[in-house]
């Protein structure tokens, strides 16, 4: 499963990671996985929210192995 | 009615904006309108260079229109105009446009000041500034996600 970053995760994680055996996970379960494997960066993504087929998905959503998987960090426009 | 919700990636001409808005709203009474600039220093006081903008690329033009047509359907306007830039914007240029007409001008000062408390929190950017110090990140501020609270 591919996943994307923006702002201050992007810095921390890079652009974009693969993650095997991503597929019939939680959008909830990968963000804990990454939390795990990025300790540094978990404030950043227990304060992001996931974006599935380019709208907010919730923790609860179940991933399909198609899925692409973002973690958008909170925004700011003005 | 109109609504322009633009993601600008080069050139926000501030004056070309508020030309064209003028032109629609003939035949209202007025029009406000706010431009927000990338300042040339930072909280912290150290120099800033420039305000760099990530967007993302379906939410972040997504967002500005929600937030343009939730403005012209919450006020009694006529014309709404948001343009954003995206990518380098350097200290002192233009970051946002964000104007509306109406028939009576309470409107359209309303309309301008929930756009920007919309877009100050809502807008899909990741914003860092760019100068001696370093490069960092801009969140919402505590008053800005109370400014944004005032519209319930």
């Amino acid at each position: 499963m591919k996943i994307r970053f923006y702002g201050r995760l992007a810095d921390a994680l890079g652009r974009e990671l693969e993650l095997e055996g991503g597929g019939q996970a939680s959008v909830g379960a990968i963000r804990e996985t990454l939390v795990e494997l990025h300790p540094g960066a978990a404030e950043a993504l227990k304060l992001s929210r996931a974006c599935v087929r380019n709208a907010i998905a919730d923790d609860r959503q179940m991933l399909s192995a198609q899925d692409d998987l973002e973690f958008l960090p909170p925004v700011s426009g003005g | 009615m109109s609504v322009v919700a633009h993601l600008e990636h080069v050139a926000l001409d501030p004056q070309l904006e508020l030309a064209e808005l003028t032109e629609q709203a003939r035949g209202d009474g007025a029009i406000v309108t706010f431009i927000g600039l990338a300042r040339a220093e930072s909280r912290d006081g150290d120099a800033v260079d420039a305000l760099v903008l990530e967007h993302h690329p379906t939410l972040t033009r997504q967002s500005l229109e929600d937030i343009a047509v939730a403005c012209a359907q919450r006020f009694n306007v006529s014309h709404v105009r948001v343009v954003h830039r995206c990518g380098t914007v350097p200290a002192g240029e233009p970051i946002v446009f964000a104007g509306a007409a109406s028939l009576h001008r309470r409107a359209a000062f309303d309309a301008a000041d929930y756009l920007m408390d919309r877009l100050k929190t809502e807008a899909v950017f990741w914003k860092r500034e760019v100068g001696e110090a370093g490069s960092d990140w801009i969140e919402p501020t505590a008053a800005d996600l109370a400014d944004r609270d005032r519209w319930g």
